[in-house]
């Protein structure tokens, strides 16, 4: 049976890398699109991290441009180097949609008497919420306030001798204990459910070709009236099919490989570099032995849904769905963290192989976690080969017409 | 030889085969003649052992289909209609490989094979050319060469002219012919009368999945007035068919 099964899933490798549409979805499109997205991607997000943080350009109305307003822009300037005052605005809506300021600012007539007399001022902030590079900038502005007024505070407390220190009886004294970086999150958010899909869907051309393209062909019928059992025939698509769902999966992490020589902001969307991982070797064999099981799963079923299916359309039909299926539990999971992963995440086909992964780029050490997923991991293998097995049997699924 | 016994098929509640019995002798070539949906394929898949009958049993070379199916498949080579379901993607050399290794062929055996049907075949100026390159009739003989690649005992051929050319059409009967006079039992489906005197040295009329005459065609005419085939065949089916 073995001498039989290498025969089918040599000739099924062969016959496959040959064909120039699956080779190119399976392996060469991850390779060249992966990495142009992440950068696109990527690049954008940074790009909208800058616009927020960085050149706040700020101007005054009309109205309110006094010297003593102008001053007072400057100094907020002086104290924040990402504060760029322009000239007075006529029209904040249009100087601010035709990108000549971010924030226009409206400030009370005589404002600066008020402050000079540590009395409350109306600062007026006018912003395009719409805008991100508008709406965004407001918080940073804020921020620039909040210490002026911090500054202010502490001077007038000072004239009055009082410590500032009454300012703030509660201190936050913050420590961070996460084990993996913030600039991993995005990374933890997007590895997992990208291994996820790719494990699940590509697998999928080679799936169509290999029972329902051979069908539709013609070539399915001599090939079962030779000497070898169905069940090495069939074992020796199942490989197949596997070999071509984890090449996807390769093809596309060396394309974010890629992605990262290029641009290394690119997998953390411009929140600095990735790295700081620290897991267990033993956790990450078992995470990527799920990952192997979950990939067997779904040829499995791919196997079983191109045996159901009449023709090379009907099956592409059908595994456009589930496609769908795979999609749900991978989505659901996105936005969750390591440690939110609860015990029933650990069995769910899809999540438990996220979870897993999930666990590994949090650097968190959870073996009955893994555990349970790789034992539901097995089940779901068992049962998607015996359901492909007893298709691959039935006549009326593999003479269906 | 091959040998129906009472060899029955239903899907759900239609009988496609019903208890056919007879027997093929080694050496012969025999015609299962029947109109579309008379039952002539479903009987070649249950000898081919890709169906699985309802009820009774086949025995091909000593081996019989239920029991003993991989044992079966290993004595026959098959073809199934005019097309000649190669793989595309492959050279002819590499289809004709592959069958040859899947019979348990060792690799000197294919070789050898392969160069002397390529020389029978006249295959040789296509032999490592892909068979989706190739004319309808060039990817014929490549599927014969691979039905007969480990040297069957029996042929199956279920409508093997089916759209075809003259000279296509001549070469696969000269092919049948061929396989006779090496002692190999050629067991064919045809809808062509003209090919089925041409070549068949007995027959077997089916309708609705019954056997209805069988015999050579001579003794069959003998029987009914010495109609010509095709009247003969209108008569015993077109009958039933108005009844």
């Amino acid at each position: 049976m073995l001498k039989h099964i290498w025969i089918v899933f040599k000739k099924e490798l062969k016959d496959i890398l040959r064909d120039r549409k699956t080779l190119f979805s399976s392996i060469v499109i991850p390779v060249l699109i992966i990495p142009v997205l992440m950068l696109i991607v990527g690049g954008s997000t940074q790009k909208m991290t800058q616009e927020m943080y960085e050149d706040i350009t700020v101007a005054l109305t009309k109205n309110s441009d006094t010297e003593s307003a102008r001053n007072f822009l400057n100094n907020l300037a002086a104290m924040d180097e990402n504060i760029i005052v322009a000239d007075p605005v006529d029209d904040p809506w249009q100087a601010i949609n035709e990108k000549k300021v971010k924030l226009v600012i409206e400030l009370e007539d005589g404002f600066e008497e008020k402050l000079k007399n540590y009395e409350p001022v109306k600062l007026k902030l006018i912003y395009d919420n719409s805008l991100t590079r508008s709406g965004g900038a407001v918080g940073t502005f804020e921020a620039i306030i909040d210490r002026l007024n911090t500054a202010l505070a502490v001077e007038r407390l000072n004239d009055l001798g009082i410590s500032p220190d009454i300012l703030s009886f509660v201190r936050v004294e913050r420590q961070n204990i996460a084990r993996t970086k913030d600039s991993n999150q995005f990374l933890m958010m997007m590895l997992p459910l990208f291994i996820a899909i790719l494990v699940a869907v590509g697998g999928i051309p080679a799936a169509t070709d290999l029972v329902a393209g051979e069908k539709e062909r013609m070539t399915l019928e001599p090939l079962l009236t030779t000497r070898p059992s169905r069940m090495s025939i069939l074992v020796g698509k199942y490989l197949t099919i596997n070999v071509f769902s984890f090449a996807s999966v390769i093809s596309t992490l060396t394309g974010m490989v890629i992605a990262y020589a290029v641009n290394p902001a690119t997998l953390s969307l411009g929140r600095g570099n990735i790295g700081g991982f620290s897991a267990e070797p033993a956790a990450l064999i078992l995470s990527l032995f799920i990952t192997l099981l979950m990939g067997m799963s779904f040829s499995g079923i791919q196997l079983a849904i191109s045996t159901y299916a009449r023709s090379f359309k009907e099956c592409q039909t059908y595994l456009s769905l589930l496609v769908f299926a795979v999609m749900i539990p991978a989505y659901s999971t996105m936005f969750t963290m390591p440690n939110d992963i609860q015990p029933y995440m650990f069995v769910i086909p899809v999540m438990n192989t996220i979870s897993a992964f999930k666990l590994i780029l949090g650097g968190i050490t959870n073996y009955t976690g893994l555990a349970m997923a790789t034992v539901s991991s097995v089940v779901y293998v068992i049962i998607s080969l015996y359901l492909a097995a007893w298709m691959f049997r039935k006549e009326q699924f593999m003479f269906r017409s | 030889m091959i040998e129906l016994k009472n060899l029955s098929k239903k899907f759900g509640n239609i009988t496609a085969v019903d208890s056919l019995s007879f027997t093929v002798e080694k050496g012969e070539i025999f015609g299962l003649i029947g109109e579309n949906g008379a039952g002539k394929t479903t009987t070649l898949r249950m000898l081919a052992t890709m169906l699985a009958p309802t009820s009774g049993t086949a025995v091909l070379s000593g081996h019989d289909i239920v029991k003993e199916p991989e044992k079966v498949r290993g004595k026959v080579g098959i073809l199934f209609g005019g097309e000649s379901g190669l793989y595309d993607r492959l050279t002819v050399a590499e289809n004709i490989r592959y069958f040859g290794e899947l019979n348990d062929m060792s690799i000197d055996e294919i070789d050898r094979r392969t160069k002397m049907l390529a020389d029978i075949f006249d295959m040789n100026d296509f032999l490592n050319k892909r068979a989706g390159k190739l004319s309808k009739g060039m990817r014929q003989k490549a599927a014969f060469a691979r039905a007969i690649i480990h040297d069957p005992d029996i042929l199956l051929l279920d409508e093997p002219t089916s759209g075809l050319d003259v000279s296509a059409i001549r070469e696969v009967q000269n092919f049948i012919l061929e396989q006779k006079k090496q002692g190999k039992t050629v067991l064919f489906s045809s809808h062509t009368m003209s090919e089925i005197e041409k070549l068949c040295d007995r027959i077997a009329i089916i309708h609705k999945g019954k056997l209805v005459a069988l015999g050579t065609i001579d003794e069959i005419r003998q029987s009914n007035e010495n109609l010509s085939l095709e009247e003969l065949f209108v008569r015993l089916v077109g009958d039933k068919h108005d009844a």
